[in-house]
């Protein structure tokens, strides 16, 4: 099996500790995201199931073995960079195979490896170009190519897509997905993106300050956030979090209700409220709203919608879709 | 007005840098064809009879086709000093890059000392005695890298700053060992600042004179800049000979600088403007 196991790691930098006591357990073949604001030690805790960084504490086990301090090429892993970190010099034919070449592979048995894999990734016509020649969503294949021929038990992504634009970033993130199933192996994949967390993830794993806040099939995560934290996070647009005299009206120390959940009429409801600025989105509208003692709210309506800037409307939670949180956002 | 004043200073520019830089170059030249009579009067004044032909194999046949020797120990230091910069200077500009320790200050240290202290000879020689190496060429070749070493690193560590670290540790993770990760990694990645320090470095060692006269004495281990020896004595100077053999120790670094100006523009700001 290809599970991974992190047993209260621990990593600081002088006095700085920035990832504290973190334990987590990866099933075999999973897809688990990583996922938290930047600072957060997403990266760092990747890098250290890499290698590339030391644990200050604590162990990490990849496929029941404890590889802790393993070298990155002995730990069975393959990372795929946000800069790619594509040799320049080499051509996409010994990029991918600079692995196999450099553990000696036959000739015969790496040129059929690194085909295989351009197959897999429709790199095969691009084989004997440079880096430079390719474009952003070539490079990043590439990058992919080389973690594939490694055959590694577990793949890991530090932001693989956030060099991309938004168009080839949601085919690659197709393509990440589609990937995963065909090879079923177990992929760590790290992002600030909520949308890439939410589509491509089995597991979220929600960071924050070195610790982590909940982990949890990505529905889970937005139907039952465990903290103002993860409610903030996940979910776009953003939750409406309610702190002070407003949510202890309503019963919590910080009361939550996601845009999609606030019904507004221009009769009557729970606030009153007047029409700041309205985004129009097409098949939906967002708008901002003002509520006298509340503050502002953000809520998401029919696209259709014939609210306009200054209107009164009157916003209502809807009961079953409320989250009451007892503390603070950390 | 505003138009011709960038104009009329570039003029003037290469007015004076062509005074500087073309005008001793074209008196070697015109001395080198006059006669023994003409050149001794040291002028711009036109030959009454060139001997260009004549003057060059005097030249060449001098002192038993002493320069011809001078040539071959000149391009065997050059290449060989050469050769070991780059790869001394590449590996410490490296480590010294890449890898932080308390020992970096020091190491630090010993590279602007070696560029600002200024080599002491006598010492040195006493040393170079000491192990076997005074008047040898393998001894003068390790001068040559020890001296001009911290240049290089300085060029190398400069540029290495600018390959990103992400591509080490895609290395390591492919399973490169450290010697593979430098030499099939970075050190490819190096070549702009590689020519740079080939030809900055062999044009200085090819036309080093201080050095080969101080540790490489000998008739037999005589090198190029050491021939212009040759033709000056207390009471006469051959000046049609020696300016011939200027010119002839002159050509190949101008040679190389022609072709390779550019890149070394190249390799010198690569660094400085990502770094």
């Amino acid at each position: 099996m290809s599970g991974l196991e992190l047993k209260k790691v621990c990593k600081s930098y002088g006095a700085v500790e920035v990832i504290k006591d973190l334990s987590l357990q990866i099933e075999s073949g999973e897809f688990v995201v990583f996922v938290g604001p930047s600072g957060c030690g997403k990266s760092t805790l990747l890098r250290m199931i890499a290698g590339l960084e030391d644990c200050s504490g604590g162990t990490v086990e990849i496929g029941g073995e404890d590889v802790t301090d393993a070298e990155p090429s002995d730990r069975g892993i393959a990372m795929v960079f946000q800069s790619y970190a594509l040799y320049p010099h080499m051509s996409v034919r010994d990029n991918i195979g600079f692995g196999l070449s450099l553990a000696k592979t036959p000739k015969a048995e790496m040129n059929a490896r690194v085909e295989e894999a351009a197959k897999i990734l429709q790199l095969t016509d691009y084989l004997d170009r440079k880096p430079k020649a390719l474009s952003g969503g070539q490079r990043q294949r590439v990058a992919i190519g080389r973690a594939i021929v490694r055959n590694p038990k577990v793949f890991l992504f530090d932001e693989p897509l956030s060099n991309l634009d938004a168009a080839l970033r949601a085919k690659m993130r197709l393509e990440l997905t589609e990937l995963h199933a065909n090879l079923n192996v177990t992929m760590v994949y790290v992002t600030h993106d909520q949308v890439e967390a939410m589509t491509m993830a089995d597991k979220i794993v929600v960071l924050n300050k070195g610790v982590i806040e909940q982990v949890g099939k990505p529905m889970d995560l937005y139907n039952n956030p465990a903290t103002a934290f993860v409610a903030g996070f996940i979910g776009s647009p953003q939750m409406n979090l309610l702190e002070g005299a407003a949510a202890r009206k309503l019963g919590a120390e910080i009361y939550g209700i996601r845009p999609e959940h606030i019904d507004i009429s221009r009769e009557s409801g729970l606030w009153r409220s007047t029409v700041r600025q309205i985004e129009r989105l097409g098949n939906d509208a967002i708008l901002y709203l003002d509520v006298e003692d509340v503050g502002s709210l953000t809520v998401t309506t029919d696209g259709q919608t014939d609210v306009v800037i200054g209107d009164m409307l009157f916003a209502t939670p809807q009961p079953q879709n409320e989250h009451r949180f007892p503390t603070i956002a950390r | 007005m505003k138009q011709l004043r960038p104009a009329i200073l570039g003029c003037i520019t290469l007015v004076v840098f062509c005074v500087i830089f073309v005008v001793p170059f074209f008196f070697i030249a015109l001395q080198a064809v006059k006669d023994r009579q003409g050149s001794s009067l040291l002028n711009f004044s036109w030959p009454s009879e060139t001997q260009l032909w004549q003057n060059l194999v005097d030249v060449v046949q001098a002192r038993d086709y002493q320069l011809l020797l001078a040539y071959f120990n000149s391009t065997v230091i050059t290449v060989f000093s050469v050769t070991g910069l780059v790869i001394f200077a590449a590996m410490v500009g490296y480590v010294l890059q890449r890898r932080p320790s308390k020992w970096n200050k020091y190491v630090n240290f010993a590279v602007l000392a070696g560029l600002m202290i200024p080599p002491a000879v006598v010492p040195t020689i006493w040393l170079l005695q000491q192990i076997g190496l005074f008047k040898t060429i393998h001894g003068m070749i390790l001068i040559e890298i020890a001296y001009n070493l911290s240049f290089s690193i300085l060029l190398y560590r400069a540029f290495i700053a600018t390959v990103p670290r992400d591509l080490d540790e895609a290395a390591r993770i492919d399973g490169a060992k450290p010697l593979q990760l430098f030499f099939r990694v970075i050190l490819p990645l190096l070549k702009p600042v590689t020519v740079t320090n080939i030809v900055v470095q062999s044009i200085a060692i090819f036309n080093d004179f201080t050095n080969p006269l101080y540790y490489l004495p000998g008739k037999d281990n005589v090198t190029v800049q050491l021939t212009l020896y040759n033709f000056q004595s207390q009471f006469s100077t051959q000046y049609h000979l020696l300016f011939m053999n200027i010119l002839l120790v002159t050509i190949p670094p101008l040679i190389v600088f022609i072709f390779f100006n550019k890149q070394i523009v190249e390799g010198m700001t690569a660094g400085a403007v990502k770094g």
